[in-house]
């Protein structure tokens, strides 16, 4: 029969074929920088470990060296991840799904290396686990790459921080500058009316004086019993002196005016202008308190001058309120910030916890318009009545504050009425 | 008595008010008053005239309050002749500047009222009296 040659020759050729598989099969396992690993169970547990030849390119440790060293897969995985991958090695053992893990070796080199290990069980026909197979693939690069763009997120995070920081001091600087530039122009403004006040003064008061003159040798002469001659006369009067009343306030902005620098008690120029407006305080019907600090400390000043800052102050208070209405002056001293509480945006000119002596004018009259705060100190800048202010009061108590270093802020007070706020360097003894 | 009213020149470059202050003080009855107008003839003006005391204005076209009250100062027949100064400057500071020490700072700010000058003259005028 020449049929058994003919089974033989099907057998060898089948046999050639799965060399040739099993070659080809080693062959790509060889080439691929990843590799397979089997893991052989019995009964639940691990018996055996195959470990594909690509294992050497992950891990420098050669097929046979796994072989020979059973345990040498558990030592390689770096120690804090150990716990991750024996969980997963038992819930594989139990025929459980596992999801990949993720975890870090150490190299045959000693270098760290990142693996991607995903298990997939082998079942016999009754279910029953029987082996599984992990394939490992080197992701070191794409960790690092993670770790690089986590880094690179971390120090965008740091510079969007800094940014915003940065847009934030922008801000204030910018809000800083807004509020120099107008004070600067306040400034400004301020010298400009006093240098055209200096040279507008010689003009103005010779033809004053003439007028006034002029009504002195009227009245005399005026017929009796002309009751309409002598009202003119009067007014004609009172025009001058208020016209005269204009012109020295704004000679007062003006740089000409005489300061004479001493030791002062601020507390003794505060009462001397409350007495100065006595008469005005009976008039308006209104109550005076004073609290003022018996411990202030002297401060270097124009007795004169500070006078008529306070004058100003307590003439404006007593037009704003109605009879019945607390005027109410306040001293006091103590460290700029510190113990002494201001609105530190309008005394930049003072540093933290420098000795200051602070006065204040409050009423309880029926305040200021917001709209009309930032204006209070402009010259010719008035809310009163035609005839009653000339808008220069707050101008002449703004340009001696400043001339003496000094700082005044005015805001409304809570719970209505004005109060201004005066600060001043105090001397030390 | 005409002789015992106090001679008072009164030194400003704007006559309507020189013509107010020697109508207001004439009518007093208590001084005679001559005006000038004009600094430069100021002087002589006071040599002739012979002023009790001269009321000056500071601020003048030529010849200013300052250097007239110098050339007062400086001359013999007038050098014992008190001047105030009847001026619109601004300040002490500048009457002071343009006056010098001469005549001590006596000042008048424009605009004053008769009844200051008034008083002003008196002061000064008694004063003299008693040196």
């Amino acid at each position: 029969m020449n049929s058994e040659p003919a089974t033989n020759s099907k057998k060898q050729t089948a046999e050639q074929a799965t060399l040739e598989t099993e070659q080809r099969y080693k062959r790509l396992l060889a080439s691929v920088t990843d590799y397979v690993y089997s893991v052989t169970v019995e009964d639940g547990r691990a018996v055996s470990t195959f470990h594909g030849p690509g294992c050497e390119a992950v891990t420098g440790y050669t097929s046979d060296e796994f072989e020979q060293d059973q345990q040498l897969w558990y030592r390689m995985i770096r120690e804090e991840d150990r716990p991750a991958v024996l969980e997963q090695a038992e819930r594989i053992s139990k025929g459980q799904e596992t999801p990949p893990l993720e975890h870090r070796i150490i190299h045959k080199d000693g270098n760290v290396r990142w693996i991607r290990n995903t298990t997939v069980p082998r079942k016999d026909a009754q279910g029953r686990l029987v082996a599984y197979d992990g394939l490992v693939y080197d992701i070191t690069e794409r960790k690092q790459a993670e770790e690089r763009l986590t880094s690179a997120h971390a120090e965008l995070a740091a510079n969007e921080e800094a940014l915003k920081r940065t847009l934030e001091e922008l801000k204030a600087a910018n809000q800083e500058l807004k509020e120099t530039q107008l004070q600067l122009i306040q400034a400004a403004r301020l010298e400009s009316v006093g240098a055209l006040a200096a040279g507008v003064a010689h003009e103005v008061k010779n033809p004053l004086q003439t007028i006034l003159m002029g009504l002195d040798y009227l009245v005399p002469n005026c017929p009796a019993g002309n009751e309409n001659m002598a009202m003119v006369l009067s007014d004609m009067r009172e025009a001058v002196t208020r016209a005269n009343t204009i012109i020295r306030g704004l000679l007062q902005l003006s740089a000409q005016t005489d300061f004479e620098i001493k030791r002062e008690d601020l507390n003794a120029s505060v009462r001397r202008a409350l007495n100065l407006v006595k008469a005005q305080v009976i008039a308006s019907k209104v109550s005076v308190v004073r609290k003022l600090d018996a411990h202030l400390p002297a401060v270097k000043m124009d007795r004169g001058k500070i006078e008529q800052v306070f004058i100003n102050l307590l003439i404006n208070s007593l037009q704003a309120m109605s009879p019945g209405g607390v005027l109410t002056v306040t001293t006091r001293a103590g460290q700029f910030g510190e113990n002494l509480k201001v609105n530190e945006t309008a005394f930049r000119q003072f540093s933290r916890g420098e000795q200051v002596v602070l006065a204040e004018v409050q009423d309880t009259g029926s305040g200021i318009a917001a709209v009309n705060l930032p204006k209070v100190f402009d010259p010719f800048f008035t809310t009163k009545p035609v005839g009653v202010g000339t808008g220069l009061g707050l101008s002449v108590v703004k340009k001696i504050v400043d001339f003496h270093g000094g700082g005044v802020d005015i805001q409304n007070a809570v719970p209505g009425g004005v109060v201004v706020t005066l600060v001043l360097r105090a001397e030390p003894e | 008595m005409e002789t015992e009213k106090k001679r008072i020149l009164v030194v400003d470059d704007e006559p309507s008010i020189t013509r107010l202050l020697k109508l207001n003080l004439e009518q007093t009855n208590d001084y005679v008053v001559r005006a000038e107008n004009d600094s430069e003839k100021a002087v002589a003006a006071a040599e002739e005239f012979q002023p009790d005391l001269i009321l000056l204005d500071v601020m003048m076209p030529g010849l200013d309050g300052g250097e007239l009250a110098s050339r007062f100062e400086a001359n013999p027949k007038l050098k014992n002749v008190p001047i105030v100064f009847l001026t619109a400057a601004a300040t002490k500071s500048e009457v002071y500047t343009r006056g010098g020490k001469v005549g001590g700072l006596r000042f008048l700010a424009k605009p004053v009222e008769l009844s200051e000058v008034v008083a002003c003259l008196k002061k000064h005028l008694g004063e003299e009296t008693k040196t």
